[in-house]
């Protein structure tokens, strides 16, 4: 019978003289990653699409999404601390089902689909950060660049080699830039957070009237925006009804599914065996980054208003969709940044511009992790066998070359693909729904691991009880209630399920690719005396 | 003729990893098994005895609570299995190793000797009447008397500080000895000293370096199979995220002078992979013992001049 009672007082352990070398991530640079992974601002970027479902309550649906997503947590610390090592989702599935199962689940969900993560990454910059800080500047042309197809492809590329750039310096110095990336980025928001708290509403009002006449030649611009796009659109963040509130968790899902981003680093990170401290980093992630966005919302209420929060949003989908004339809403359409409306308050170009650039270290500090866990589900699979050895190659200087290039070659097609091909951009879902799928088979693979895995699980520290099932069962439920929604939508509301053959021809070709790859090298590692399974399997021990 | 390699190292204690390890054989179709050192744990559970038929022992932040003799034969397996030496002692034994080091280092001594002599005993029922051949090579962290207690084995050969007949025309040169370690273990010792040593052995080859296999616990120096956090040696404590290359010069120079076809190493449990140096091949499997799962790796040598082909395996 196993206990949970903590560590008594007498000496449990006698320990010898021997070798006992530690991993390279603290337990301080996984709660970093997790926090930035979890990233506020892809969720305030995310809330654009809760416009579409309106009659959804926003904070319930957080709230209700962060409680599963807690789950998620639990599960990933549970394989965490039974299996430690680099490539995360692929090894577990492999280890605990079978190599195909890893293989195409691990590579669709860590390896391509972030392909298509590299453009969302830069839309996100662009109308966050970039043209915010362009449009202060006066450099409107530059801005309306950025929105054409070259302007979005430029800026893809731009992000493909940021990150390339954070992943090549290596584990410790990407480290070290998210450390310093947080404080700065964080001693940004306490400032945006303070100038929302100390402004009235008319203050606000008149402010964000102001820069808009500047910047966009628009007269009136806040009441404008809640007449030319806030029709329909809820005025309280907590009305709605329930229905509508849980179609909004896979809305949600797109910023709050990503504490565990770092499941595939594992193998670098020190003390990942516990159980418990891998619950306090990935959770702890989680619930700073819901705790911000929850404080900003409650500040946009106050001093932006709900209304004119959701118009905003509802005016940039609307444009974006064709289903509102950019005539109707101020500033054409474009996205009315919160961190750029925030800075507007003071009417000084050089704060504005210094506090948005000082926010926007929460973002570029994430920038790295779009390559960074991609590479580590790259190398695994090299290492046994399913991609060539070749792949896997370091430079003398750590830099995961060609694992690098199989991120940034693909990325760059994708991102023209996004950039040049109008209807692209509506699988923007598909970035979240490809990695849910492989989450919902490692959920399973926690599930069953007691069963398939037997020595992994009784070697782990994990309690052997039935909590720990029924806490994965309980998740399965909820990823597979999500990939539901997203698949069978009837109405199109997320746009990537059976009715948009784009999506379902996207992601098919995606999965079919990772088959095509694993029965390749089967077949070639056969033809070689290998076989892959044997790679992944257990060895008896009776 | 062809040959198959399967390599694994510093299963440290864990009784599951062993029996794996000697089970590999039949799994990977190997015709040779070579384990790379640091077999011994590092550390007592103690089992104390805190009623008539009733224990309890803390491991990984768990108390367990054991009634009864099945209970007990069941946490000392999953002791075993993790890699520790369970011993059942009473309150006031257990009170008097945490005051005495001299009769603790005395229980890690008979622990420690009684694992491998159980070891042995199984490896040689499990390899009886096989093909394969079994080579254990020690590590730092095993004390030098664990060499004898190997020797007696029917099936298994010690690979230590010798130079061994491989199938198929191919020899292996190994030693258990490092470079210089922070924690004082039993078989280390300065560069010069490491390297006069693995010259020494490796010259009692007698096959080209295109058939000769080392198989040195330490890994080269400057290689991605040596990278470490940087570790102060006074306090052994990390030092902030700096990490360090911390494998042996000595080695490295010996791979670079003789160019075997492969050279087998372990130690840097994290640094599991595979890099050229020159014409060798040079492996570090990594360790997963704590998880009971066997890092290793499988080398088929083509028989003439080439290594065929390897791949890094987790089973």
């Amino acid at each position: 019978m196993a206990t949970d009672a903590g560590k008594p007082a007498e000496q449990t352990l006698f320990v010898r003289k021997a070798s006992g070398l530690v991993k390279g991530w603290s337990t301080g640079d996984g709660f970093r990653y997790s926090f930035f992974s979890t990233n506020i601002f892809l969720g305030i970027w995310g809330f654009l699409y809760a416009v579409f479902i309106p009659g959804g309550s926003v904070f319930w649906s957080i709230i209700i999404t962060t409680i599963f997503v807690l789950l998620e947590v639990v599960v990933y610390a549970g394989l965490i601390s039974a299996m430690p090592r680099a490539g995360g989702d692929y090894i577990w599935q492999s280890r605990v089902f079978h190599s195909s199962v890893g293989f195409v689940f691990g590579a669709t969900g860590w390896w391509f689909i972030l392909w298509l993560w590299i453009p969302i990454y830069a839309a996100l910059c662009v109308n966050s950060f970039i043209k915010p800080v362009l449009r202060i500047l006066g450099a409107n042309g530059a801005a309306d660049w950025l929105t054409t197809e070259w302007g979005v492809f430029v800026a893809s590329l731009a992000t493909i080699a940021l990150a390339t750039y954070l992943v090549a310096v290596g584990m410790k110095a990407y480290a070290n830039f998210q450390k310093w990336a947080l404080w700065i980025g964080l001693a940004g928001l306490a400032v945006g957070a303070i100038l929302l708290i100390v402004t009235s509403k008319d203050t606000f009002i008149a402010s964000f009237n102001r820069e808009m006449l500047s910047q966009f030649g628009a007269k009136d611009a806040y009441a404008a925006t809640i007449k030319g796009a806030g029709e329909g659109m809820p005025t309280s963040m907590f009305a709605g009804n329930l229905t509508d509130t849980f179609k909004l968790i896979p809305v949600m899902a797109f910023w709050l599914l990503w504490p565990v981003w770092c499941a595939t680093l594992y193998g670098e990170v020190r003390g990942a065996k516990d159980f418990r401290k891998n619950i306090y980093q990935m959770g702890g992630g989680l619930l700073a980054a819901v705790a911000i966005v929850l404080v900003f919302l409650g500040l946009v209420t106050k001093t932006m208003g709900w209304d004119f929060f959701e118009a905003s949003a509802n005016g940039y989908m609307g444009v974006l969709y064709a289903y509102i004339d950019p005539a109707a809403v101020p500033g054409a359409g474009e996205y009315l940044s919160p961190t750029a409306m925030t800075a507007w308050i003071v009417n000084n170009s050089a704060f504005q511009i210094i506090l948005i650039a000082a926010i926007s270290l929460i973002v570029f500090g994430w920038w790295g992790t779009v390559f960074l866990s991609s590479t580590r589900m790259i190398f695994a699979s090299a290492f046994d066998r399913i991609l060539p050895e070749g792949v896997a190659k370091v430079t003398s200087g750590g830099v995961p070359v060609n694992a690098l290039l199989l991120m940034a070659i693909p990325s760059v097609i994708v991102s023209a693909f996004y950039a040049f091909s109008p209807s692209f951009v509506q699988l923007t879902y598909d970035a979240t729904l490809v990695i849910a799928a492989m989450f919902f088979v490692t959920g399973l693979a926690f599930v069953f691991m007691p069963i398939r895995a037997k020595a992994i699980w009784q070697n782990s520290a994990l309690p052997k009880g039935p909590l720990l099932p029924i806490i994965g069962v309980i998740y399965v439920i909820f990823m597979g209630f999500n990939l539901w929604l997203w698949l069978y939508d009837k109405t199109n509301v997320y746009g990537v399920g059976y009715k948009n053959k784009n999506s379902m021809i996207f992601m098919g070709i995606l999965y079919v690719a990772a088959i095509v790859i694993w029965v390749i090298a089967y077949f070639v590692r056969k033809n070689q005396g290998m076989e892959l399974e044997a790679v992944a399997k257990e060895i008896p021990v009776e | 003729m062809k040959v198959r390699l399967f390599f694994a190292t510093d299963v440290h204690g864990s009784e599951v990893c062993w029996r794996k390890f000697i089970n590999s054989a039949a799994h990977y179709e190997a015709d040779v098994l070579i384990l790379g050192g640091d077999m011994t744990g590092k550390a007592i559970v103690p089992i104390v005895q805190t009623a008539p038929e009733h224990w309890r022992y803390h491991m990984l932040d768990i108390t367990h609570e054991l009634e009864g003799a099945d209970e007990l034969a069941k946490g000392e397996r999953l002791i075993r299995d993790h890699g520790y030496y369970p011993v059942t002692l009473t309150p006031e034994e257990r009170d008097e190793y945490t005051s005495n080091e001299e009769k603790l280092e005395e229980l890690f001594h008979e622990s420690m000797r009684k694992t491998v002599e159980s070891w042995v005993e199984w490896a040689d029922a499990r390899l009886e009447g096989s093909k394969t051949m079994c080579i254990v090579c020690p590590g730092n962290d095993d004390r030098e008397d664990i060499d004898e207690i190997l020797a007696t084995s029917r099936h298994i050969i010690v690979g230590e500080g010798n130079v061994l007949d491989l199938p198929g025309g191919y020899q292996l040169a190994s030693s258990g000895w490092t470079n210089l370690t922070p924690w004082d273990t039993p078989r280390e010792e300065d560069e010069p000293k490491l390297k006069e040593r693995i010259l020494g052995i490796v010259k009692q080859a007698t096959v080209p370096p295109e058939r000769l296999v080392f198989g040195l616990h330490a890994p080269p120096y400057d290689t991605q199979l040596d990278v470490a956090p940087k570790i102060d040696w006074d306090t052994l404590t990390v030092q902030g995220q700096d990490s360090a290359h911390v494998g042996s010069t000595a080695v490295r120079e010996v791979i670079e002078e003789v160019q075997p076809i492969l050279s087998l190493h372990g130690h840097i449990h994290e640094s599991r992979a595979a890099v050229r140096i020159g014409r060798t091949l040079a492996i570090n499997p990594g360790s997963s013992y704590t998880e009971g799962m066997v890092a290793g790796c499988v080398v088929d040598l083509d028989g003439k001049s080439k290594l065929k082909r390897y791949r890094l395996t987790s089973g």
